[in-house]
């Protein structure tokens, strides 16, 4: 799954995302602070919302999806809200147990504790067979269902926003601060440009490129391209 | 879409927002049928005026039952907005046909006045028709068209007491004038393909609406 020169603006408001590419593959986790656009770009990612601008391709039949936050007056049972999942699904899985959820499986959701609704919201999302997107994921979990949730991630193809560093073999992207975009009218060398510190992404455009870096490291970049050959149009932050 | 439909059905029912307008038309349902109605059809004509209004109300505790961020989960278990606006748009068809054999049925029932099958069957078209106008109306207004209850509310509120006033100019009031003449023509048939139009239409604004969410 990818994500192209992705942005979003809610209305006439400002951007909240914006000129985003992404590769998904394994594992990778969103940093930032408050309102820097995760949520935004998981509910994207997720398929629960469109990007203003850009395009996401090859998104996975099978999504899993856990928001910032579960609702806490569900008055359906645990046991009847997961069967409906499942069946809606066509899946069912083994995660409750796995995260050591404390509760009854029959007492409406409203009366679970915090940590015992975000189990079920993750046991639902983890019926899912190809891609998980979690928003704030170890948010309520105890000690050990946070190691059991990392174990269970590592097994799985997700997009997590995280700033409590639960996963540091993840490809970390950082959406906070600005970045510096170049677009190339003439690109050559692509490959040596992806692998230059501050780069976040390179994505080809016909006989150009756009590419995203962070502004510390814009001048370098920039220099290594003119050396490689790629002729600017554009530098824009 | 089955068990999305199970799902989403389950939800509402233990929600028990539908038992207001659920009482509200059992209530006046029974005081339009306990003693004698009158002539069949123009004692349908009265509950089909009062299943407008209803199906709408249940339109929009169908479509709201869940919160925000529940939906959004329910969207990306069943794989889009499509299948879920579906479904709510099918339960809320499934509930609209419970409230037109009710209504249809307990006159029959409670009346010593002879019902004709043809009458009958011409009655529970009409509240289904009837039923479907409403449920197309409170789709129309409520989540993700308008994502404020209060502005879903007053928008129902506003169009289902504009359309009595308007009478035979509205595809409910083709109906009503219909049944208040004590027969039965065309005018159901083209109320019926209005209803599901607009039906049909208020999923697509609500799948339209779901790209600036």
């Amino acid at each position: 799954m990818r994500l192209l020169g992705v942005g979003k603006r809610y209305g006439r408001g400002p951007w909240v995302l914006r000129d985003l590419s992404l590769d998904v593959s394994g594992l990778v986790v969103l940093t930032g602070g408050n309102g820097s656009g995760k949520s935004t770009l998981l509910r994207i990612v997720a398929g629960v919302t469109c990007p203003t601008e850009g395009r996401v391709v090859d998104r996975p039949a099978s999504v899993g999806y856990v928001p910032e936050r579960f609702p806490s007056d569900v008055r359906m049972s645990v046991r009847d809200y997961l069967r409906h999942m499942s069946a809606i699904r066509g899946a069912s899985g083994e995660v409750l147990e796995r995260l050591g959820f404390r509760g009854s499986m029959t007492a409406p959701m409203a009366t679970l504790s915090k940590g015992n609704t975000q189990k079920v919201a993750l046991a639902q999302a983890f019926a899912a067979t190809d891609l998980l997107v979690l928003d704030e994921p170890f948010s309520g979990l105890d000690t050990a269902a946070s190691v059991a949730l990392v174990e269970m991630l590592a097994e799985r193809t997700a997009v997590v926003a995280d700033h409590e560093g639960h996963l540091p073999s993840a490809q970390v992207v950082s959406l906070s601060g600005a970045h510096v975009t170049i677009e190339f009218s003439r690109a050559s060398g692509l490959g040596e440009l992806s692998d230059l510190d501050g780069v976040r992404s390179v994505e080809p455009r016909g006989t150009g490129a756009r590419v995203l870096v962070e502004p510390a490291h814009s001048d370098t970049v920039l220099a290594e391209a003119l050396r490689l050959g790629c002729s600017v149009r554009s530098v824009r932050s | 879409m089955t068990a999305l439909v199970r799902y989403l059905a389950a939800d509402v029912l233990r929600g028990q927002r539908f038992l207001a307008p659920l009482l509200v038309y059992c209530g006046v349902l029974g005081m339009l049928f306990f003693d004698d109605p009158g002539p069949a059809l123009q004692a349908y004509a009265g509950s089909c005026a009062l299943i407008y209004p209803i199906t709408a109300w249940l339109a929009v505790v169908i479509a709201t039952s869940e919160d925000q961020a529940r939906r959004e989960i329910t969207v990306v278990t069943a794989g889009g907005w499509r299948p879920v606006l579906g479904a709510v748009a099918v339960l809320s068809a499934l509930f609209t046909v419970v409230l037109a054999v009710m209504a249809t049925l307990l006159p029959v029932l409670t009346n010593t006045r002879p019902y004709q099958v043809s009458w009958v069957l011409a009655g529970f078209a009409a509240h289904v028709v009837c039923g479907f106008l409403g449920t197309g109306v409170g789709l129309l207004f409520a989540r993700p068209v308008l994502r404020s209850i209060g502005h879903t509310v007053l928008a129902v509120f506003g169009v289902v007491v504009l359309t009595y006033p308007l009478g035979p100019r509205s595809p409910l009031g083709w109906v009503l004038d219909m049944f208040g003449a004590d027969r039965v023509s065309t005018a159901l048939v083209w109320s019926g393909l209005a209803s599901v139009v607009l039906v049909v239409a208020a999923v697509l604004l609500g799948l339209r609406a779901t790209r600036r969410t």
